[in-house]
């Protein structure tokens, strides 16, 4: 199997390159079954031990090997190889700095997604054992917390692209809206202030990559939609 | 000094494009509908279809609400695509020379609606 590889390492002084790398999995395990970040370790075993990328859980759950996979944003863990067009071309995840390899700078993300203030603001004095919500209210929360913050679809949106410093973002939004959507929160109004801006949420013009993108499954945009909604309420 | 938001703006803006985009969705089938069973489409045909108060008022509101609603697009094309370090002076200018643009659009709307007697 061929595969290009993204290479940049800024120790060397050098630019970012393209490696081109053969792999050859049938004749030392089987193929069947064997994703990207199968072939990325292998890489790195045999053929070439400089290659940096992240990974931990290798199945779907930590989103740490988010990556750009023949132009499409994929944990690599759980990405086939199979159908895969050759040479499979991985890159770092885009807009973001690279740190080395395919090891991006997530800290733009990250302050994202602590500006939405990922937690529950209750300022009722606490319960004996905790806080209790009907099954309704719990189901208001499905297709929100399953985020991982792997980055793949915030680092798909064209509207990240353009302003990475002031929108936040569909993964931000779409754990801004989980909190906003709990039923255990208080500070919904704070948060509907916050996302009231024209970068931080209405840079999205519903393009959908993240849709698209979401190893998961979720729907971001859905969500920036509902919070829109809250709003045009919230005012009317 | 840090970067500054929350302007509590956004959410008008979108809401006039979405209600700009309700109106000329409901006005283009009527008006369609007018023009398709007009009796005749020549110059006088045309102008009789204008005639009526109604229908100068509604056609005067589509051209508002095409303005509006190309004008706010606009104004994200330009958040979307222009910031450099000296992007508002250049943003602001460009949202006032369009504006004065579209209004001179609308003013000369209502004169050849309002021509038709």
């Amino acid at each position: 199997m061929k595969f290009r590889i993204y290479r940049y390492d800024p120790e060397s002084g050098n630019k970012p390159t393209m490696r081109d790398y053969e792999l050859d999995f049938e004749s030392t395990q089987p193929r069947q079954g064997k994703k990207v970040l199968d072939a990325l370790i292998a890489i790195k075993d045999t053929l070439d031990e400089s290659l940096s990328f992240r990974r931990s859980c290798r199945e779907g759950v930590c989103g740490s090997d988010g990556v750009n996979v023949n132009g499409t944003n994929v944990l690599a863990c759980i990405t086939p190889l199979e159908g895969l067009k050759q040479p499979i071309e991985i890159r770092p995840l885009p807009r973001l700095g690279v740190i080395r390899d395919l090891i991006v700078d997530m800290e733009q993300f990250y302050q994202h997604y602590r500006a939405v203030k990922p937690y529950l603001i209750n300022l009722d004095p606490e319960p004996e054992n905790e806080r209790l919500q009907s099954p309704e209210d719990r189901a208001e929360l499905d297709g929100l917390w399953e985020c991982i913050l792997c980055g793949c679809c915030t680092t798909s949106c064209p509207s990240f692209w353009w302003n990475p410093d002031k929108f936040l973002g569909p993964a931000a939004l779409l754990q801004g809206y989980r909190f906003i959507a709990d039923s255990r929160d208080q500070a919904t109004n704070e948060r509907l202030d916050f996302l009231e801006d024209p970068y931080r949420l209405f840079r999205c013009h519903g393009i959908m990559n993240c849709v698209e993108v979401c190893p998961k499954g979720l729907n971001p945009t859905q969500a920036v939609g509902k919070i829109k909604a809250l709003l045009v309420k919230r005012a009317l | 000094m840090r970067m500054v938001g929350g302007a509590r703006r956004g959410l008008d803006m979108w809401l006039a494009q979405r209600a700009s985009a309700v109106y000329m969705a409901l006005f283009l089938p009527v008006f369609l509908f007018c023009v398709l069973t007009a009796p005749s489409l020549d110059y006088t045909g045309w102008r009789a279809l204008f005639l009526p108060l109604g229908i100068k008022v509604a056609a005067l509101l589509f051209v508002v609400a095409l303005l509006l609603h190309a004008w706010i697009g606009l104004r994200e094309i330009f958040i979307d695509y222009l910031h450099c370090a000296r992007c508002t002076m250049l943003r602001l200018s460009l949202y006032f020379a369009v504006a004065v643009l579209y209004l001179a659009c609308l003013v000369w709307a209502v004169d050849i609606l309002w021509s038709v007697r």
